[in-house]
């Protein structure tokens, strides 16, 4: 697995390449802990490239939006995690397991940065 | 059967999907199928990873599979301690972010993607997890049609590729009784003969047989002075080869 993120001026950018896995997840998780430690609780997950998850990166991403959306600036606004380009094997798995409908979902990155 | 015996580290993780990823393939299973199966089988070996042994002091686990009667069967096997699926949460899939637990979502998968899941525990066999993936019908019909296959060529070092590439897509698209006509063969090597065992080996391998038809003698003696008439289903002819197909039923 590898992750790309990119620092835009209200939003970061996290690009999730490969698997996500028992072994990868942990590095997921990590780099969303760190840019929730700077200060910063509007992510995106752009998932173009992602070919797999289970269940521990699943967790990742659960725990990650419930975490960013307890942060609010104000009553009106606040954090999220929100998930751009969804695979057709990855949707399965969403919907599968009820993810589809835990999380906004976008059709393309610059929408789903354009949502916050 | 073929199996695999792994330290349950997260290192057996990328081993066990490629394993798996091929032994699906090669039972015919279509890409979606391999997927869930590749999936179901991570899930299988991260319990085992994260909750079968002591983290400081993993065990080992076994991960097998057959293939016959148009089912693709996995097992995951571990001497760690005893794993009750009753215990696990079953996920409300449908709660809402702020009620949702991430608990239960692995063995959740297994039931949803796999035909069949079966869990048994006993002290001497540890845990014993059995998933099942059905083949298509379809491929049923195909597996049940005696394929014939003629060889118009000797068969050597140098034509052996050929003739397994030949069976193989046969196999591929879903062939598991096949006639090889020797009519119009006149010459066997060693190398002909090593290429026949794999394709024989592969074919039972995934619950088929092959039969060999219509030997000339020469290419008999090869198979008698080496000691493999007892090893292959050699037939005088093609007809008499398919009626043994269809006698086994």
């Amino acid at each position: 697995m590898e992750l790309t993120h990119r620092r835009l001026n209200r939003v970061d950018l996290i690009e999730v390449i490969g698997r996500v896995d028992a072994a990868s997840a942990p590095q997921l998780k990590q780099l969303i802990e760190s840019i929730f430690a700077d200060g910063r609780y509007r992510i995106v997950l752009d998932l173009s490239k992602l070919e797999y998850i289970s269940s521990p990166g699943l967790r990742v991403l659960i725990e990650a939006r419930k975490k960013a959306r307890d942060w609010k600036i104000t009553d009106l606004e606040g954090g999220d995690v929100r998930i751009a380009n969804l695979p057709p094997r990855i949707k399965e798995v969403f919907d599968l397991t009820g993810f589809s409908s835990l999380f906004e979902i976008y059709g393309d990155t610059v929408e789903a940065v354009g949502s916050f | 059967m073929e199996s695999i015996t792994l330290t349950a580290d997260l290192d057996a993780l990328a081993k066990t999907s490629a394993f798996i990823t091929a032994a699906a393939e090669r039972c015919g299973l279509d890409e979606r199928a391999t997927w869930q199966v590749q999936l179901a089988v991570d899930e299988a070996v991260t319990n085992v990873i994260q909750h079968a042994y002591d983290p400081d002091q993993p065990g080992d686990f076994t991960l097998s599979w057959q293939c016959h009667d148009q089912r693709f069967i996995v097992t995951v096997r571990d001497h760690g301690r005893q794993f009750d699926p009753s215990t696990v949460p079953v996920p409300d899939i449908t709660s809402p972010l702020e009620e949702r637990q991430v608990g239960g979502l692995g063995i959740y998968l297994i039931t949803r993607l796999m035909d069949e899941v079966h869990f048994e525990f006993s002290p001497q066999g540890g845990n014993l997890l059995t998933m099942v993936k059905y083949l298509p019908s379809d491929q049923a019909e195909e597996a049940n049609e005696v394929v014939v296959i003629p060889i118009n060529d000797r068969i050597d070092a140098l034509t052996a590729p050929r003739l397994s590439k030949t069976v193989n897509e046969q196999i591929s698209q879903g062939a598991r009784q096949i006639v090889l006509d020797f009519s119009n063969v006149p010459f066997l090597s060693s190398s002909g003969l090593r290429a026949l065992l794999l394709i024989r080996k592969e074919l039972m391998t995934l619950g088929g047989e092959l039969r060999l038809a219509a030997l000339q003698p020469q290419v008999h003696e090869v198979f008698t002075i080496t000691g493999f008439t007892q090893v292959f289903n050699i037939h005088p002819s093609v007809t008499e080869a398919r009626a043994a197909f269809s006698q086994r039923r």
